[in-house]
């Protein structure tokens, strides 16, 4: 069991050194972002012990999914894995159970706690036996795996946007916009495996433009009903509703070519830097867009014709 | 025609494939047999410009890329992607549209489930019918007949019967020497990233012994099994 856990940390190192960060550095900004999160959401809402338990249950149901629960019983024999299920659980619920008591809300750490070891007890099946349609099947795949795996927040999205117009706020409105590129521009975030980048009979300019073509399309296709709401109810601020639509379009282009300027690995720390650079001051994304171009060009060269 | 010249390729220090030399004609069926971790992927990859060499791959269809259709031992398939839009995406990056799936789904397959929920041979499978969707010239399967059920091996050994019929170009490693005896026109050996020699049909029985000859040798006895 010790292995088992050792091996995990040696796993989360690696993941943590291939981002482009040094491990110790990593936990410590992981710990930091986590307080100034808590921090931030105990601010802002009511309801925040209830995000953090949540976001706590979901990271441990994953951990109990069906063929991860398989794979513990083959390995370990029936009960090792739910010693090593239940304390799994235990070290996920630590960091929450301590917010939650710094808090001084003990009921609901000694509540979550008892649910971490409970689910710890069960495995679940995290995948839908149905295929969920989706209106991009002509176009595979960014946006048909994507919307398969998000749509619910495209739900949450739309919601949002009713609401704003029925209560009057813009911004509301906006934000809800601006959620659907937040979601769409996380399709781009991994690679792809090298195979479904060589496939395709383009040159490394034809590839990035197809690519952008179909990820404009489709979104436009995702915020379209938003911005037509917003244009009928707030038709005076039809400048800021398309100066959003824009910046939501650039960072979405931003992305694809950030994705590609590292391919065929992630997108590390720079390139994280730069667009991060650009989400606080968004006019240097004309800056960047031509660079990440550049850079994409040159790297697809390896395995596309030129 | 496809043609390997002085091809050598490395692994850091690691020299994993030494001195190359293959003609692949059009019309022809080629086995490249050898044990695991001989250089037979290695080499798929560099035909397909997968990988950096040295030395010289030319081909009269160019670029080459454009008109193969590689079949992976293990194909990758994204999560959520049905069986209908992987053979739609690969035919798509290959601006081959409006091509009727249903109608050419020859193996039966489930197209409107995730094609990560199917079995290794399903996916093998559709691997299969998306790269002949795609209308290429030139095909390199590696593996192709692995974890695929013995009524498809049947179909797949005529389809690649077909290919050669239809002037096509065909590459097949494989572990099962019975269905390269019954579809190559000519076999390379590799051992080690060398290439041993290549041997035409007739003597196909006579590399089958060489081959059984020396990977066992005398490792039956190693193990003293009582």
């Amino acid at each position: 069991m010790k292995e088992y856990f050792d091996l995990q940390l040696v796993m989360t190192n690696r993941k943590i050194k291939e981002s482009g960060i040094n491990p110790a550095l990593g936990y410590l900004l992981g710990l930091l972002t986590l307080v100034l999160l808590s921090e931030y959401i105990f601010h802002k809402t009511e309801f925040a012990k209830y995000v953090v338990i949540l976001t706590c249950l979901s990271f441990q149901f994953r951990l109990s999914e069906k063929h991860r629960m398989d794979f513990l019983l083959s390995t370990f024999g029936d009960k090792s894995k739910y010693k090593i299920r239940v304390l799994e659980n235990i070290i996920v619920c630590l960091p929450f159970a301590s917010i939650l008591t710094f808090k001084f809300l003990f009921l609901e750490a000694i509540i979550l706690f008892l649910c971490s070891i409970s689910i710890a007890l069960f495995s679940f099946r995290t995948s839908l036996n149905f295929t969920i349609p989706t209106p991009f099947s002509k176009n595979p795949f960014e946006f048909t795996t994507g919307f398969r795996k998000t749509f619910l927040i495209f739900l949450l999205a739309y919601a949002l946007s009713v609401i704003a117009i029925n209560v009057g706020n813009f911004n509301l409105g906006i934000f809800s916009m601006l959620l659907i590129f937040l979601i769409t521009l996380s399709y781009y975030s991994k690679p792809e495996e090298e195979f479904y980048v060589w496939v395709h009979a383009d040159t490394p300019k034809s590839f990035l433009m197809k690519k952008m073509m179909i990820a404009t399309k489709n979104s436009i296709l995702l915020t379209i009903p938003i911005s037509l709401g917003l244009l009928v109810f707030y038709p005076t601020y039809y400048d800021l509703i398309l100066l959003f639509l824009l910046i939501g379009f650039l960072f979405l282009w931003t992305m694809i070519l950030a994705k590609y300027s590292a391919f065929p690995s992630e997108i590390n720390l720079p390139e994280g830097i730069i667009i991060a650079f650009a989400l606080s001051f968004p006019p240097l994304i004309l800056l960047i867009i031509p660079y990440f171009y550049t850079k994409s060009i040159k790297n697809l060269r390896r395995i596309l014709n030129d | 025609m496809i043609k390997i010249k002085e091809l050598n390729k490395y692994y850091g220090n690691n020299e994993v494939l030494k001195e190359i030399n293959m003609d692949f004609l059009r019309g022809k069926v080629y086995g490249i047999v050898g044990e695991n971790g001989a250089g037979k992927t290695t080499l798929f990859r560099c035909i397909a410009g997968l990988e950096n060499y040295s030395g010289e791959i030319i081909s009269q269809i160019t670029p080459l890329k454009n008109h193969l259709g590689l079949l992976f031992t293990d194909p990758f398939f994204f999560s959520k992607i049905t069986g209908k839009e992987y053979i739609r995406l690969l035919c798509n990056a290959r601006n081959k549209k409006n091509v009727n799936i249903d109608q050419k789904n020859i193996f039966d397959l489930p197209l409107n489930q995730y094609a990560s929920s199917y079995s290794t041979g399903m996916k093998k499978k559709l691997a299969i019918t998306a790269i002949l969707l795609q209308e290429n010239e030139c095909f390199i399967l590696d593996e192709p007949f692995n974890g695929v059920d013995i009524q498809s091996n049947i179909v797949l050994t005529e389809i690649i019967l077909k290919l050669k019929e239809l002037n096509k170009t065909v590459l097949i490693s494989s572990h099962i020497f019975s269905t390269l005896s019954d579809t190559c026109d000519e076999i390379y050996l590799l051992r080690k990233g060398e290439q041993i020699k290549s041997v035409q049909k007739e003597d196909f029985k006579l590399l089958e012994q060489e081959m059984k000859d020396f990977t066992i040798g005398n490792r039956i006895e190693k193990l003293e099994l009582k």
